[in-house]
């Protein structure tokens, strides 16, 4: 059932139809019925009328209606008949109602005898009775064939007026945002509709109180979570300051703290940005400006592995128009950031990374390049996984496998669908090494 | 340097407290919204490090009310919130500084020498980055002991820079520094002032971070 509307009304249609059709057989059927006693009658009237007659005065031929045939046999010969009546006896001379078939038609027949040596035959065509019946039973069954349409067009507008609620409550429901958890309410809502309205509030109250609790929950695990961590770290530097060197052991418990660090932060992004927060923190974002700044903040980073950054922005139009996005900066340093951080991560000290924007009429891109060992091609799709990290042994240092959470990308392939960007992998400019394109939607102003 | 550490956690507490001793700062630690007036109220510190997440007061809140009293010190937010919200909410409470949690003692440390050196300044109004010096207050600079001659525009881009060495300042942030100034911004206007400094103070001093920015190295260098 696609519409509850023409389901109604195919279903009354038909039921109206059927009726009707049953109603017309009967019709038909009583009126036949009426019909043949009609005729009957008038044959036997008919027949009577003829025993009233001196048969041996007529010297005319009988005149009948075209519809009637007559016949008068005295012992076994025809004496007198109308002009299209047949030469022989019609019927078998028994008397009473019969059928005989002559002249290529059906006929109805009554025969009765008279003074014992006359027998009278009167003949009508039995199609006759089915037009007559026919007549009767079109003329009483047109008016409502003619009325099916107009019932069809009023149970319409019945029906559209019945469902009227339902359809405004469906648009309420439409216009409704992600995060507006008001109740529903309609001006004059029938009983059927109270318990639907009644259960879509309810729900929509209890998916607040859950938002509410996965918010609160964010909050407060980040909070749980990195204030331990914070006390972890400075233990960690009294420690090395204490101790005034930092053995083997100390920088592998180092490098794990700094892990879960980093596990955490990243499940944190991930559980925050769900696409119902993102749409309600979009906006207009100028890439060059935010490309800018996520560098600028990440820059310490590539210092300390004394690598390269730098911005590359190519000339799109003739005319120096802003290339913009819809998007949210929080979202889009995070994706760009751990860009960078996979970038910097995976290019020995000394490497070259290089971030690129460019644009064509539909849509911006960023690229994230550098020229470490790449990424194999067998490697491409896999590692937008959920904790797929890299296994060329080319890629593993001590760093790598220990900073890197494995969530870095999870998270870009995330946020880049998130702004319906696509990311891929190929090889990068700079002769050696990887390089992540994202593809946004472009912003026309 | 006297320092108040509000912080209720106990073994981040301790520890932190621990680790700016080592750095021969003072610190006295209470781990309540209270504790924290109260202590400002009878001895106050140069400089406050304040928990956002507090059991008793909001941290904002204490912040809002110590800068009622105390507007000469120096506050630095700490947080495991992370949203810019809560940052920009923060210094415009009053915070002179922010870090997130879990962050490197060393930045903390960083953090906390820039502060020592704002409220030095105020004092002694002189920044020395390597062999370049400025004074502030008599706006002027010296490279390797010799004044150097600065046009407005470029003394105010030098100053930007030095003021947060160690930082890479956007080109965006920068030109918007030369439009506040009353400046009509040539596209190349930035180029053509660092490029004149760096004639001045040598090719090393200012660093270009290609189509990103560029900064000053930091006073010191970290370990």
């Amino acid at each position: 059932m696609n519409s509850i509307r023409s389901f109604i009304l195919t279903g009354t249609l038909s039921v109206l139809i059927l009726f009707n059709f049953i109603a017309a057989i009967q019709g038909y059927r009583s009126s036949m019925a009426e019909a043949e006693m009609l005729f009957d009658n008038h044959l036997l009237e008919h027949s009577q009328l003829m025993t009233l007659l001196d048969f041996s005065s007529l010297d005319k031929p009988v005149m009948t209606g075209s519809n009637m045939v007559l016949q008068v046999w005295q012992n076994d010969k025809l004496i007198k008949s109308s002009l299209d009546a047949p030469e022989t006896l019609i019927g078998d001379g028994s008397p009473g109602f019969d059928f005989a078939n002559f002249n290529s038609y059906r006929w109805r027949t009554f025969t009765r005898s008279v003074r014992s040596d006359y027998l009278i035959i009167v003949a009508e065509r039995t199609d006759l009775r089915f037009v007559l019946a026919e007549n009767v039973i079109l003329e009483s069954l047109l008016p409502s064939l003619l009325g099916i349409p107009v019932v069809g067009f009023i149970v319409w507008i019945i029906i559209s007026r019945g469902l009227l609620p339902l359809k405004n409550l469906s648009q309420l429901l439409q216009v409704k945002k992600a995060n507006d958890f008001k109740s529903v309410t309609l001006g004059h809502v029938p009983n059927e509709l109270i318990q639907v309205i009644d259960s879509i509030n309810s729900y929509v109250q209890r998916l607040e109180r859950v938002l509410e609790r996965e918010k609160r929950f964010s909050a407060d695990a980040a909070h749980e979570l990195r204030t331990p961590i914070s006390a972890l770290k400075i233990q960690l530097h009294n420690i090395a300051t204490e101790a005034g060197y930092e053995s083997e052991n100390f920088l592998q418990l180092k490098s794990g703290v700094n892990r879960l660090q980093h596990l955490i932060e990243q499940l944190l992004v991930l559980y925050r940005l769900t696409p119902e927060q993102f749409q309600n923190t979009c906006h207009v974002i100028e890439l060059s400006q935010i490309c800018q700044d996520t560098i600028a903040a990440f820059y310490p980073v590539i210092e300390k592995k004394s690598q390269s950054l730098e911005l590359e922005e190519m000339e799109i139009d003739s005319e120096k128009k802003k290339l913009e996005i819809l998007g949210d900066t929080f979202a889009l340093e995070t994706l760009l950031t751990n860009l960078l951080s996979n970038a910097s991560l995976y290019t020995p000290p000394g490497g070259q990374l290089k971030v690129i924007i460019d644009a064509d009429q539909k849509y911006v891109y960023i690229t994230v390049e550098d020229n470490g060992p790449g990424i194999a091609e067998s490697e491409r799709e896999l590692i937008f996984q959920r904790f797929y990290r890299s296994k060329s042994n080319a890629v593993i240092t001590s760093e790598s496998a220990t900073n890197g959470g494995g969530l870095g990308l999870t998270i870009v392939h995330h946020l880049a669908q998130l702004h319906q960007a696509t990311v891929t992998v190929s090889e990068s400019s700079l002769g050696q090494g990887a390089a992540f394109k994202l593809r946004f939607p472009r912003l026309c102003s | 340097m006297q320092i108040l550490l509000v912080e209720d956690d106990y073994p981040l507490a301790k520890s932190l407290q621990q680790a700016l001793q080592a750095q021969k700062y003072v610190v006295n630690q209470v781990s309540t919204g209270e504790a924290a007036l109260h202590v400002l109220d009878t001895e106050t510190p140069e400089l406050v490090i304040l928990d956002l997440g507090l059991p008793d007061i909001d941290g904002l809140n204490v912040l809002q009310r110590l800068r009622r009293k105390h507007k000469s010190v120096q506050v630095l937010l700490l947080t495991a919130r992370d949203s810019l919200e809560d940052k920009i909410l923060g210094l415009d409470k009053g915070a002179d500084d922010y870090l997130a949690k879990p962050f490197e003692v060393t930045e903390l440390l960083a953090r906390l020498r820039v502060m020592e050196r704002r409220m030095s300044q105020v004092k002694s109004s002189v920044i020395t980055i390597g062999a370049v010096a400025m004074d502030t207050l008599g706006q002027q600079v010296t490279f390797q002991g010799n004044v150097v001659e600065l046009p407005r525009r470029e003394y105010m881009l030098l100053k930007t820079l030095m003021e947060q060495a160690g930082r890479v300042l956007t080109r965006a942030s920068l030109e918007s520094s030369l439009y506040s100034w009353g400046e009509e911004v040539a596209s190349n206007a930035l180029e053509v002032h660092i490029h004149h400094l760096r004639k001045k103070l040598g090719n090393e001093f200012i660093k270009t971070i290609r189509g990103v920015g560029y900064k000053i190295p930091a006073l010191q260098v970290e370990a």
